[in-house]
């Protein structure tokens, strides 16, 4: 999960994207490798449980099983959190090839490297060895020019790249507001798509349950009433190779009792 | 602060490159009167760094007053001196050389780890690799092809060809071709095509949003362009000194 730019979303979709994966029945491990500025615990609700983390099993002072938190509300979840003492020069490339090598051989089904933003060490280690990106956007012009340019290095800075190959691009467009695109003030899907030219794997419309699910630990997918949440369980469905069309693209027609009463 | 006389800012630009291969002032002083020759037109006033990496190990054999006049006298305007042993720096310093830091490898370093598909792999690796001897015996790549979308902060160089981009490129990107540049899909980027001097060089695209168009040095900005003419498929070519842009 990536982004160039911060504050688009990236800790609270790789959230998401985990527990969407868990959920049906994937052994699922979230690696936060935002070294220093460490949120992702937080966001998954397990901060009062981090003992060691993912810098210390690098470092070889704790091992794998120490390290790795699992999840209270969903079998199958484990996750790794950051180092809050350390900065991101501590991620070697060989440490963090380890970790994913160990947590393959600990059948593993997905792993979900939630970036830091930046072009620099911390996000480079999270793209090195990916198989597939989803890039988080906002959709807002500094967020989109970003994102393009970490579609250029995931081209060429990841395993697959220098040996040749590529990676699979996926586009997350988050905190999208029909009634704000309607307005100009903020970019159309259409506008994003082309620009970036990458496919849509999907839109998760601004909603109140996101940082209503953030600050409570959380993951919003679990909240089926909101449309974050729901929209998110698209995305994981498509991400595992359903055809779910987008919805919450267009403004939502407030009904008389709504205009009533207020919403 | 807004009424300063001016603004001092860091900035790329394209410079020639004169890299010595002798130290020898009367051998330097026969090239350059043969070169002046040769291709008065394309030498003059331009700004050209002096490269003594081939020469380090004999470079205290130069005499850098001498060879900054003499520079000079070919019609060319000495910006600076690079890649000199350490000792030397001072005197090419009192001598009026500017000291450059060596900047040709990270040129190459920006574009070599953007290796985006290429038509001629053979081909392709001679172009990242060489250029660092200047006129070795690797063949010349003609034409560089590129299949996926030229992304913001990559760059394309192709010195001695043309450059072929079967998608889109993005603002923030930057395409360098000796020859012309086509573009299959929207050009947003920089794009300067004949960056050697070659005037018969073309822009050609299917969709036109260019930050930047220059061909042998003219440029043109965005905001400079017709507003009729953005958003289509173009020509962009010179005549005489003018660049010129038409529908096609």
């Amino acid at each position: 999960m990536t982004s160039g730019k911060g504050g688009v979303g990236k800790t609270t979709s790789s959230a998401a994207f985990a527990t969407g994966l868990a959920l049906r029945g994937y052994k699922t491990a979230v690696i936060d490798f935002d070294v220093g500025l460490r949120n992702l615990d937080l966001i998954m609700g397990c901060e009062r449980r981090v003992v060691y983390d993912f810098v210390n099993v690098i470092n070889g002072e704790a091992n794998l099983r120490q390290a790795l938190i699992k999840d209270k509300r969903t079998d199958n979840l484990y996750i790794l959190p950051a180092s809050q003492t350390r900065d991101k020069e501590a991620l070697t490339q060989e440490g963090v090839g380890k970790v994913l090598e160990d947590l393959k051989a600990d059948s593993f089904d997905f792993i979900i490297c939630d970036s830091p933003a930046g072009i620099e060490r911390g996000a480079a280690m999270a793209m090195y060895y990916a198989d597939d990106a989803v890039i988080v956007t906002n959709p807002e012009v500094s967020s989109v020019r970003d994102s393009d340019r970490i579609l250029g290095l995931l081209q060429s800075r990841t395993e697959k790249a220098e040996q040749g190959g590529s990676i699979r691009e996926h586009l997350l467009i988050t905190r999208y507001n029909p009634e704000r695109v309607e307005s100009g003030d903020m970019l159309g899907l259409e506008d994003v798509l082309d620009i970036l030219a990458v496919p849509l794997i999907g839109v998760i419309p601004e909603s109140g349950g996101v940082l209503q699910a953030s600050n409570s630990g959380n993951p919003v997918i679990l909240d089926t009433e909101s449309t974050a949440g729901r929209a998110y369980d698209d995305f994981v469905r498509r991400f595992l190779g359903e055809t779910v069309p987008h919805r919450f693209l267009e403004v939502e027609k407030k009904g008389i009792f709504k205009r009533l009463f207020g919403a | 602060m807004s009424s300063q006389a001016f603004e001092l800012k860091g900035e790329m630009s394209l410079l020639s490159v004169l890299l010595l291969s002798a130290t020898d002032m009367s051998e330097i002083q026969a090239t350059l009167d043969e070169k002046r020759e040769n291709a008065h037109q394309l030498l003059d006033r331009s700004p050209v760094i002096v490269d003594c990496q081939k020469v380090s190990e004999q470079a205290a054999g130069l005499d850098f007053v001498q060879l900054r006049k003499m520079v000079a006298e070919t019609g060319l305007i000495p910006v600076g001196i690079r890649n000199l042993p350490e000792a030397l720096e001072n005197t090419a310093s009192e001598s009026g050389w500017a000291l450059l830091r060596q900047g040709h490898s990270r040129v190459r370093a920006t574009t070599l780890p953007e290796k985006t598909e290429v038509a001629d792999v053979a081909n392709a690796d001679a172009v990242d690799s060489g250029g660092d001897n200047g006129g070795g015996a690797d063949p010349v790549q003609r034409l560089r092809v590129v299949q996926r979308p030229v992304r913001s902060g990559q760059q394309i160089y192709c010195p001695d060809g043309d450059i072929v981009v079967m998608q889109q490129t993005s603002a923030g990107s930057e395409l360098l071709a000796g020859g012309s540049v086509h573009v299959y899909g929207a050009l947003r980027g920089r794009v300067l095509a004949g960056v050697q001097g070659d005037k018969t060089a073309r822009i050609f695209c299917q969709n036109l949003e260019a930050e930047l168009l220059s061909i042998a040095g003219r440029y043109r900005l965005l905001d400079d362009i017709e507003d009729d003419l953005k958003g289509q498929a173009v020509m962009v070519y010179l005549e005489g000194e003018k660049l010129k842009i038409a529908p096609i």
